[in-house]
């Protein structure tokens, strides 16, 4: 199950390379110059695979909370929301508190998963409450978060030396620091991975949402606690983007909330968890993915002026290559399969009636025929 | 060649199927070469056990399942349907286990629809289908008002309608899925008396059952099917039970279900108990002299519910007690108060009024997991309340373990142990025989009486004095029901107090102490599970007033059994 999975996958994978190859040529673009800068760019160096990570960072906290939503049967679509309450809270926190760097540094975290968190806190008393569905409200809340977080920094908030809508800097006891081109915020995204790994796949909470993400009422009739853990399912997926959104502030390289700080990557979560299929393990290799695409297209832009754009064209080929293989795949080998069952079935049916006919042409120097066909057994 | 010339002279006239086979992706065989010859004008039935291949050789037949491989004759000459349609214009009908009526639409729309008589400019002429519709119940005296609305009538009834559907598209050829699987033994009779009236006028009917003693009632032909085979064919003459059982089971069946319920010793416990009113040589002893230390594993007091905008109510007044080594069955037709009984019971719903205890403590207000601790529950539906059929057989067996179960934990409380869980599911396997890849595999792998014994399994592994069984077996071969009913005996004679509410009354007389048969949301009848027979229940099902004399009624037999299936069959050689 899981190997043809994972089979899939690749398959998936190596089939939209290969359509962005063919794309790139059709275009008349070098295709396998670009490719090649592609890699290099993303890869192939110490400052290209920090360049690197430090994108997946953002893209694994996105996706992982997408995946938990999805996954626990919440569809929570305000990570584009979540990421902004996030990185607007750390961007205040940031600004106001001048603690010490041990003290401030963890603060300034959990402002911004508190503030993702109960961003989607909002939808999940929404739903429970007056019963509207997470799918609207949380996308609705995108709006509120984008259109607040905007008049903050153009208003309020604004930098009165800044030439468009942007915050102050904020301390630098809130900075995670780079080291060698290498964010701190990778560390505290892998961190964050690794935890939301365990809580998924080995917790009792985990395993309620697991069970309610595939069938919400055997779960209620097996005694889960179903609002309660959806509720905290969306606490959980919101604090992820949360935490997305505050690292892009704390540990970038702007320090401060800026128009536009959310760009993609939001979706791009929303994108990867639904190739991963809802798997943690799985998101964090496509996150990967998904970074080396991103960054690698920069490099390419350079190399053989292919728009960076490019990376998008290729992430929406994977995503429809890979869930659209997932599906065939399995539904290829399982037609293959029943070809091949009836064919040996035909066969040996024609065997026995052959053999069948013989007993039968025997049986008639003793006796005359009985009734019914040649399959019948003696006992009628 | 020889797959062709082995069946039937080509002067015998009638449906030819030859050499069909079908393969369900991704392997499963549901047909192996089946040759099977329908004579024109006979009730030909074809029975089997469930998963048997019945009903796939009819819809291959029909044009609903295209075949792997095979022939279709009629007369001998070849046809092919791609659609019902096609199979219709042929003048063969089917009529499905589950109806397929348009529920807001009058009998004759019904009737008509997608084939009316349309006048010019594609108007349809409403008096003349009407009027045709009205001629043919009138010719067939169906007793149908071609006026009313289908939603209003009984299941029976609706059956009529759908029989009246391929009469008016001049269906010669009638295939009967499983038609009394939704109906009171009385229904039944009327259903045949109508059948063999088609019969009469020339009609062929395929019969499709997995009852037996109605087969023997009803055929002219009988055919056995096994494990996607056709076993064999004969005249429905000098055939008793035991040989179709014999034929579709394929060996002789010793049910130790029937057998042990007549032992005392298997209920030597519960006779001290003194609950069942047979065993009651004194009849004071019933619930005056009861020993505390025997509380009743289940006490429903005055239970009511009525649904959110609905006028009548599902459950009302219902009162009743599950003593501790006692199996209770609940009969019903479906939609009589069972399903909202069953989900009060669990706490999916909170009644309006009355109380629910277990083992003496009220859980009327009680969480789904606080209930848990003191009852186990076997879902009726397996795929949506029994199980996840996409996660892992280990996922499915721990659910409610997981919280109730302490070895399951690691040692942060929070977190499970795989390896504990894993190894759970690995006992539990081997103790309930189940066939499984392993217990990673995904559990819509598995074959239904598979998955049946996996969520058993797991509802029968917590400790409870109280079992709630909803339709456990059904939808299951025999093998798997025979290992259920087993499985639920040792739970009796362990102690526990059996809720079972089932669909199939053989079921139900072949294992319960006692039968509430529940009508209209009240509580009918509370029959003797050692004298009830069908008739009795088939009366209280119907809301009829229970006649004192037990008079067999037509085509019954004096033994509870009667119209049984093979297991109760089998038990009494």
């Amino acid at each position: 199950m899981r190997r043809q999975q994972a089979v899939a996958a690749a398959v998936g994978v190596v089939v939209s390379l290969l359509a962005g190859l063919m794309i790139l040529w059709l275009q008349g673009y070098p295709a396998a110059q670009s490719y090649s800068a592609l890699f290099s760019y993303s890869l192939f160096s110490q400052f290209a695979l920090f360049s690197t990570l430090n994108k997946a960072s953002t893209l694994v906290l996105t996706g992982t909370s997408a995946a938990v939503g999805f996954g626990s049967n919440c569809i929570n679509l305000g990570q584009v929301g979540q990421f902004l309450m996030g990185a607007m809270a750390a961007a205040a926190f940031g600004i106001a508190v001048g603690l010490p760097k041990w003290l401030t540094l963890p603060l300034v975290i959990l402002a911004s998963i508190v503030a993702g968190a109960g961003w989607s806190l909002l939808a999940a008393l929404m739903k429970l409450k007056w019963r509207m569905n997470e799918f609207i409200t949380t996308l609705m809340l995108n709006f509120v978060a984008d259109y607040f977080t905007q008049w903050l920094i153009s208003g309020p908030m604004l930098d009165p030396r800044a030439y468009s809508p942007m915050t102050r800097m904020t301390n630098p006891q809130a900075w995670l620091g780079m080291y060698n081109g290498l964010s701190g915020s990778v560390a505290v995204a892998a961190c964050s991975f690794a935890v939301t790994w365990l809580v998924w796949n080995r917790s009792k909470f985990g395993y309620e949402c697991r069970v309610m993400g595939q069938n919400p009422s055997f779960a209620a009739a097996g005694g889960c606690a179903v609002p309660r853990n959806f509720v905290l399912a969306m606490l959980l997926s919101g604090a992820l983007a949360g935490l997305a959104g505050g690292l892009m502030v704390i540990g970038g390289m702007q320090h401060r909330f800026v128009k536009g700080i959310g760009a993609n990557y939001a979706w791009d979560g929303v994108m990867i968890a639904i190739v991963a299929g809802n798997s943690i393990a799985a998101t964090g290799l496509y996150a990967l993915f998904f970074a080396v695409l991103q960054t690698g297209a920069m490099g390419m832009e350079l190399e053989t002026a292919v728009p960076s754009e490019f990376a998008l064209v290729l992430q929406a080929i994977v995503v429809l290559a890979v869930v659209a293989s997932r599906e065939s795949t399995r539904l290829f080998l399982a037609g293959l399969a029943a070809r091949i069952r009836a064919r040996r079935a035909i066969a040996l049916g024609d065997a026995r009636a052959a053999q069948a006919a013989q007993l039968a042409q025997r049986a008639e120097a003793d006796h005359a025929a009985p009734t019914g066909g040649g399959q019948d057994e003696p006992r009628a | 060649m020889s797959r062709d010339s082995e069946n039937g002279a080509p002067g015998i006239q009638g449906i030819r199927m030859s050499g069909i086979v079908k393969v369900y992706p991704p392997d499963v065989l549901a047909l192996d070469n089946v040759d099977i010859m329908i004579r024109w004008g006979t009730i030909h039935s074809i029975i089997g056990e469930n998963g048997a291949g019945k009903s796939t050789l009819m819809k291959v037949l029909y044009g609903i399942t295209p075949a792997s491989a095979g022939r279709i004759f009629l007369d001998g000459r070849q046809v092919r349907f791609a659609s019902p349609r096609q199979a219709v214009r042929e003048g063969i009908g089917m009529v499905h286990q589950e109806l397929m009526l348009i529920r807001s639409y009058t009998v004759w729309e019904n009737v008509v629809v997608g084939s009316e008589p349309a006048a010019p400019l594609g108007t349809l002429k409403q008096a003349e289908a009407r009027a045709r519709v009205e001629e043919l119940v009138t010719r067939w005296g169906l007793n149908l008002d071609p006026d009313a609305v289908v939603g209003d009538l009984s299941v029976s009834a609706q059956q009529k309608v759908e029989i009246l559907k391929l009469l008016y598209r001049d269906a010669s050829v009638l295939i009967m899925d499983e038609p009394t699987a939704v109906l009171t033994p009385q229904e039944t009779s009327e259903l045949f008396a109508r059948l063999r009236q088609l019969n009469q006028a020339g009609g062929t009917i395929i019969f499709i059952s997995h009852k037996l003693q109605e087969v023997l009632d009803i055929s002219d032909e009988i055919t056995v099917m096994r494990k996607g085979k056709r076993v064999m064919t004969a005249a429905n003459e000098g055939l008793s039970r035991t040989d179709l059982a014999r034929a579709m089971v394929g060996r002789d069946v010793v049910f130790a279900v029937g057998r042990q319920r007549s032992e005392p010793s298997g209920r030597g416990g519960t006779v001290d108990v003194g609950m069942k009113p047979r065993d009651a040589g004194s009849p004071a002893a019933r619930g005056d002299e009861r020993p505390h230390a025997a509380r009743p594993a289940l006490e429903v007091r005055g239970l009511s519910f009525t649904r959110p905008g609905a006028v009548k109510p599902a459950l009302s007044d219902v009162s009743f007690d599950v003593s501790r080594g006692e199996i209770l069955g609940v009969a019903g037709v479906e939609g009589n108060g069972q399903f909202e009984l069953v989900q009060c019971i669990t706490g999916a719903l909170k009644p309006d009024a009355g109380s629910i205890r277990m083992d003496g403590r009220d859980v009327t207000g009680a969480s789904v997991m606080e209930r848990r601790r003191l009852m186990c529950s076997v879902p009726q539906d397996r795929k949506h309340t029994g199980s996840a059929q996409t996660m892992s057989i280990t996922d499915n067996a721990i659910m409610a373990h997981h919280r109730l179960r302490p070895s399951l934990s690691a040692r942060w409380r929070a977190l499970l142990d795989p390896r504990a869980c894993r190894g759970f599911c690995v006992d539990l396997m081997r103790r309930y025989s189940v066939v499984a890849p392993g217990p990673d595999a995904a559990l819509a792998q598995l074959s239904g009486g598979n998955q049946q014994k996996v969520i058993v399994g797991r509802e029968f592994s917590h400790d409870t004095g109280f079992v709630l069984l909803d339709n456990p077996t059904r939808g299951l071969d025999v093998g798997s029901i025979e290992f259920i009913h087993r499985q639920i005996l040792n739970k009796r004679s362990g102690g526990a107090g059996c809720l079972l509410v089932s669909a199939d009354l053989d079921e139900l007389l072949a294992l319960c102490d006692r039968i509430l048969v529940m009508y209209e949301g009240r509580v009918a009848a509370l029959l003797d599970g050692e004298t009830a027979d069908r008739e009795a229940v088939g009366r209280a099902m119907l809301g009829l007033e229970l006649s004192p004399e037990p008079g067999p009624g037509p085509g019954s037999e004096p033994e509870p059994e009667a119209g049984a299936e093979p297991r109760t069959e089998v038990g009494s050689e």
